[in-house]
């Protein structure tokens, strides 16, 4: 049990290690954090000591040609593909997905899922928030949140899993191997923002880009530097900090890229190349499947949210032909495994993992034997963290364009995944301005996945 | 007269029918645009979410936000079997039964039966559905009352909407507006029009739109406390006036002026993307002239370096993209903009050069753009938002929801660019205008001529080179975006935030946060005939722009009336170049000479990591936003870890190797070091620190100098180096 904000948990021992001269001017000393403590106290959660890997591939996955096959709609709907049996009686799904057929008795299916929006940016938003963007979006910023994203509000409630998070040894959230722009953490501020890693787990000299300082330099060299940054950096202590919210955000990052450098836990779960080569090709020689690889590597370090974005799956044109050539062959091997391997590792339990697009794509198949985007209805893969596996939720309608039973949107997704995790849906949480904003707007918790 | 049946319970509905099908005297017919199109709007009906998207909802599609009344009438009375209206019997209308909650409903109720809006769809059906007769009246203009306001933390205050119409008519449609913040942190407003101030001071629009006309409201929410007294500050020029007359609207006190050392840094790094060197900073801190920040502008204003920073900028927006131009082109475009830069061309003439470019592209570089935006459309797009400061491509489809741009204004710029072919001949490939084709209205097929945005379409295109029509509006005197659109982006750079912001976004609904100083400025630099150093050099003499960036109690909360300095985060390429000159070593670029700056780099393409983690934007749109300014830890670990930097700092060749060579004494070597790295001298707490740390060295000279290349780590990666302040 924690009534700690997490995320500012490292600067309160930051500050704490550097006794009372250093970070004066910062938001994040020890009088602000008092103030913020004492105007809004924040719920305590009850941490299940789950942890979470939100798979999002970006585009759009048509789920009506995977997870939601309609054998039976007319041509100009069905598809190429067909349906096949898995290892839960009564549920089929594609049969490019011959591995993750193996696992369905862990994963659950959200068939009767939906939202209203059709858009890359403002979907990208409403499903990685859990709120559709109000006027004046942006979707071209980075970030471009108005909500903070799930990983920034586990972050700042959570923090990492307990024993990395009383040594800061890893961060409580990393996106990879491409950061979504709406991943950032709004008015929750630059403690809650990811880890953004921009390098490939598959490519073979994968690392963190400069994580470690060069090898030339003396472990004692780098304390003293660190020491001396503190001493010197005048602006760092200064009041013009704390206004201007850009130099505010790298003095925060900075804090945190030294957490990361001098911890041994970092480094080691970073290490993908640590795993034997035979886990590594069933999962995939290739980004989609070393990323899943990497995420477990990292929620098993104590990560607790970890966000793997993989492109593209906006199949306008030739959706047939991408799907079964190049997306599924990927996607199948990345999550079979995903699922069995944390099934193994006694991780499941503890890891819930969801698997969406922004949105699916129109069940009219167009002119380019491709799909568009389809809000209206669509299918989200759930499993673990305390998911029952192998159920189906909700139906879509005969040609998948609408839910055929009482829907769920993003909102429920959020809920579910909040109460999950142990955070109260319903807490509040306060814009710089003191505005209240809660975790989910009006989400029900989807009590038939429990 | 849509209040007719306001308030009356469903009981009373046949009652209020019968009253509406004889039609008394005073009961206005109603006209589906005027009266029916805005209750669609209003209740979500035609969003591109619902039935507005391109394939409908359900079998039933409305044109988005009710572009199209033709066609929305023809869906709504015509098609489906005409099922979705119901004259003899309106209230058992499909489409009142579907919105009202008598029938399940995809979109759930959306008009109750009690609102005045569900009265007025049923007497629209009950009077036959009428399309409306083309005498009928349009509307000509909305007024949002009150114009300005001003409220406290917290209050609320309810806004009016009254619409004229072309028979003189007027009438209150508070109630079918669509209102919009401009910053829900500062003020909200609700779905009736009603706005509350949050609980931060600063100045916020709310907006009403209805029937594609737009109104703005300011809102002034000032600081709880009224400074007392509010304090006299001087004003250096035009610009103090039209900024310091907000900030105490608001109640905040501006920020005293920057010293000299901070004048320098900033005004080198805004001006030339150049650090000062320790040298320039020595002699300018020694100068006792008392205009010498004024000389030190148009020092720089002349300096090479002033060129080759603005040709960066502005090649970012006319795109000189390797891979869209080819390697030839794109460099001799590059060479065109820095040029016309380094000569000092009027804005205005460089604008019409580029517009009406032609002829063979080696001959005639700026043709180029041509090049790269490939169709008449996306030309259209381009340079409406480059020169003009407006995004036209959502009027492609549809009409902006909450602008003025139709698809004839989009088609009308359009038509100025269709004449464009490029040919290839034995000289190379050539632009020319040629012939008389014909752009048409894509929903109504009709012809549509050449005209800029904002202006009457005539009846005939202009004849010859029709850019030639378009180039002379957009930069004649007067003109409603160009100067202002310059100025702004001018302006944005300088204080990091623009009047308009995004900086390519001017609305109608997206309106300058000082409207009066937004005039002012593209007013200097219409007056200065587009003189970009002139208007630099008016911004940078004012207080606003010497502000210092200290923070009084007064201005903390601040970032929006340019209350004090605020910090800027140097572009990719500046900080780079920082980097380089600091440490004394440069960077090496693929296909550059050595000994090319990243700021002097014509390509946006060369492969270069620090580029692309710190921003650099790839030229792919004209769109500001490719620049990214967003701080990232993995800058922060570049900057910490990176040995290409750890390399530039332990060089044998390097500025510490010289420094500890030059300065035997520490004292002196600290602050060669603080006037390199942060063009200020250290202050006597900090020299002590650097000395202290030089010393601990004691007579090793292997020793000295790894501690000199600690303090200039630790220097570099301090915010005082990577923001500008």
């Amino acid at each position: 049990m924690s009534t700690m904000p997490l995320c500012d948990g490292p600067a309160r021992r930051d500050f704490l290690r550097l006794g009372l001269t250093g970070l004066f001017g910062s938001s994040l000393s020890l009088p602000n954090l008092l103030r913020a403590e004492a105007s809004h106290p924040e719920r305590a959660v009850k941490d299940r000591g789950v942890s979470v890997i939100y798979v999002f591939l970006k585009g759009g996955l048509s789920t009506i040609d995977t997870w939601d096959m309609k054998p039976n709609a007319p041509a100009e709907f069905r598809g190429e593909f067909d349906p096949a049996p898995t290892n839960v009686p009564g549920i089929q799904i594609c049969d490019l997905l011959p591995k993750l057929a193996g696992q369905m008795d862990k994963a659950s299916l959200l068939r009767g899922f939906w939202h209203k929006n059709s858009d890359h940016g403002p979907a990208d938003h409403y499903m990685l928030t859990g709120y559709f963007p109000a006027a004046g979006f942006n979707p071209n910023l980075t970030p471009n949140n108005q909500r903070p994203s799930l990983g920034s509000i586990v972050s700042r409630k959570l923090g990492p899993q307990g024993a990395a998070r009383r040594a800061a040894a890893v961060p409580a959230y990393v996106t990879l191997p491409q950061t979504p722009n709406s991943s950032g953490p709004a008015y929750l501020g630059a403690t809650c923002a990811p880890l953004a890693v921009e390098a490939d787990p598959a490519a073979p000299d994968f690392a963190v880009p400069d994580m470690a300082p060069p090898p030339s330099l003396p472990a004692d060299r780098l304390a003293a530097r660190r020491d001396l940054l503190r001493r010197v950096d005048q602006l760092q202590q200064s009041a013009e900090i704390e206004a201007n919210s850009r130099a505010k955000t790298v003095d925060v990052f900075r804090q945190r890229a030294f957490d990361l450098m001098l911890s041994p836990a970092a480094k080691q779960a970073f290490n993908i190349h640590a795993e034997s080569d035979k886990l590594r090709d069933a999962y995939g020689r290739n980004t989609l499947g070393q990323s899943c690889l990497m995420a477990r590597r990292l929620v098993e370090a104590g990560v607790r949210c970890v966000t793997v974005e993989h492109s593209n799956w906006d199949t306008h044109d030739g959706n047939f032909r991408g799907l079964k050539d190049q997306l599924l062959p990927q996607l199948d091997p990345a999550l079979g495994t995903l699922l069995s391997d944390l099934a193994e590792r006694s991780l499941l339990e503890k890891t819930l993992v969801v698997v969406t697009g922004e949105f699916g794509r129109t069940p009219r198949i167009n002119k380019n034997a491709g799909r568009d985007h389809w809000g209206p209805s669509f299918t989200v893969l759930v499993a673990g963290g305390g998911v029952k596996g192998g159920r189906v939720i909700g139906s879509s309608d005969e040609r998948a364009e609408r839910p055929a039973s009482v829907p769920h949107g993003p909102e429920d997704l959020f809920a579910t995944m909040a109460h999950l995790l142990g955070i109260d849906p319903q807490e509040e949480f306060y814009t710089p301005e003191g505005r209240p904003n809660k975790v989910v707007n009006d989400g029900k918790v989807i009590r038939e996945l429990l | 007269m849509t209040v007719r049946c306001r308030n009356l319970g469903p009981l009373w509905l046949c009652a209020v029918l019968l009253l509406c099908a004889t039609a008394p005297a005073d009961e206005r017919p109603l006209n589906f645009e005027n009266d029916i199109v805005p209750i669609l709007s209003k209740f979500g009906c035609n969003t591109s979410g619902c039935h507005g998207k391109a394939e409908g909802q359900n079998g039933f599609k409305l044109s988005v936000f009710g572009f199209d009344p033709k066609a929305d009438h023809r869906a709504l009375t015509a098609e489906g079997k005409g099922r979705r209206v119901f004259p003899a019997a309106p209230e058992k209308s499909l489409l009142l039964l579907k919105a009202s909650g008598g029938m399940p409903h995809g979109g759930g109720v959306r008009i109750p039966t009690e609102r005045p809006e569900y009265a007025t769809l049923v007497r629209w059906i009950g009077t036959g559905m009428p399309f409306g007769q083309p005498t009928d009246p349009t509307l000509v203009k909305i007024e949002l009352t009150p114009r300005e306001q001003q409220l406290a933390m917290g209050q609320e205050v309810p806004v009016r909407v009254t619409a004229t119409w072309s028979d003189g008519r007027t009438e209150e449609v508070t109630n079918l507006a669509r209102f919009q913040s401009n910053s829900e942190a500062l003020a909200s407003v609700d779905e009736a029009g009603r706005v509350t101030a949050g609980q931060s001071p600063g100045v916020v629009a709310i907006m009403a739109s209805y029937l594609g006309a737009v109104d703005t409201l300011h809102v002034i929410i000032p600081r709880g406390e009224k400074p007392q007294p509010y304090p006299a500050v001087s004003q250096h020029n035009f610009i103090d006036g039209h900024v310091y007359r907000r900030l105490e609207q608001l109640n905040i006190v501006p920020a005293d002026l920057c010293t000299d050392a901070e004048f320098l840094r900033r005004v080198y790094l805004d001006l030339i993307g150049t650090l000062p060197t320790a040298a320039e900073a020595r002699q300018f801190l020694a100068d006792g002239r008392p205009n010498k920040r004024a000389l030190l502008v148009d020092e720089l204003l002349g300096r090479p370096e002033f060129a080759n920073y603005w040709t960066l900028k502005w090649a970012d927006l006319l795109r000189v993209d390797r891979l869209a131009l080819g390697h030839k082109n794109a460099y001799s475009f590059y060479r065109w903009i820095h040029a016309a830069i380094s000569s000092g061309q009027p804005l205005d003439e460089m604008a019409r050069e580029i517009i009406t470019a032609e002829g063979p592209l080696a001959e005639s570089p700026a043709a180029n753009l041509f090049t790269a935006t490939k169709d008449p459309g996306k030309t259209a797009s381009t340079i409406s938002q480059v020169f003009l400061g407006v995004r036209i491509e959502c009027a492609q489809c549809h009409h902006h929801p909450f602008d003025r741009w139709s698809q004839g204004d989009y088609f009308g710029m359009t038509a100025y660019f269709a004449q464009l072919q490029k040919k290839s001949t034995p000289l190379g490939e050539v632009l020319v205008a040629t012939g008389d084709p014909a752009t048409t209205h894509p929903r109504t097929g009709e012809k549509i001529m050449a005209h800029p945005l904002g202006e009457p379409m005539p009846a005939e295109n202009p004849p010859g080179d029709r850019r030639r029509e378009l180039a002379a509006w957009m930069t004649a005197p007067g003109n409603p975006f160009f100067a202002k659109n310059i100025a702004n982006r001018v302006w944005a750079h300088l204080l990091g935030r623009g009047l308009v912001e995004p900086v390519d976004d001017f609305r109608a609904t997206n309106p300058p946060s000082n409207p009066q100083l937004l005039d002012a400025l593209g007013q200097k630099l219409t007056d200065e005939r587009f003189d970009l150093r002139a208007l630099i050099r008016s911004i940078c003499a004012s207080r606003v722009y010497q502000h210092s960036a200290k923070t009084n109690a007064t201005n903390l909360r601040d970032e929006q009336n340019y209350s004090r300095a605020l910090l800027k985060r140097l572009d990719a390429e500046v900080l780079l170049d920082a980097v380089c000159q600091t440490t004394g070593v440069g960077e090496k670029f693929d296909g550059a000479p050595a000994g090319t700056r990243a700021v002097e780099l014509w390509d946006s393409q060369v492969d270069h990591y620090f580029l692309r983690l710190f921003g650099r934007p790839v030229r792919q749109t004209a769109c500001d936003c490719e620049r990214v300014v967003e701080p990232s830890v993995a800058q922060v670990l570049h900057l910490l870890n990176s040995d290409r930097i750890d390399g530039k700092l332990r060089h044998d060749g390097g500025k510490i190797a010289e420094l500890v060579r030059r300065e035997p004494d520490n004292g002196q070597l600290a602050e060669e070091l603080y006037l390199t790295v942060f063009a200020r001298l250290p202050t006597p707490a900090e020299r002590q620190t650097a000395v202290e740390y030089l010393s601990a060295a004691g007579t090793d000279p292997g020793r000295r100098r790894s501690q000199a290349e600690d303090l200039l780590w630790t220097m570099l990666n301090s915010l005082e180096f990577v923001f500008n302040h």
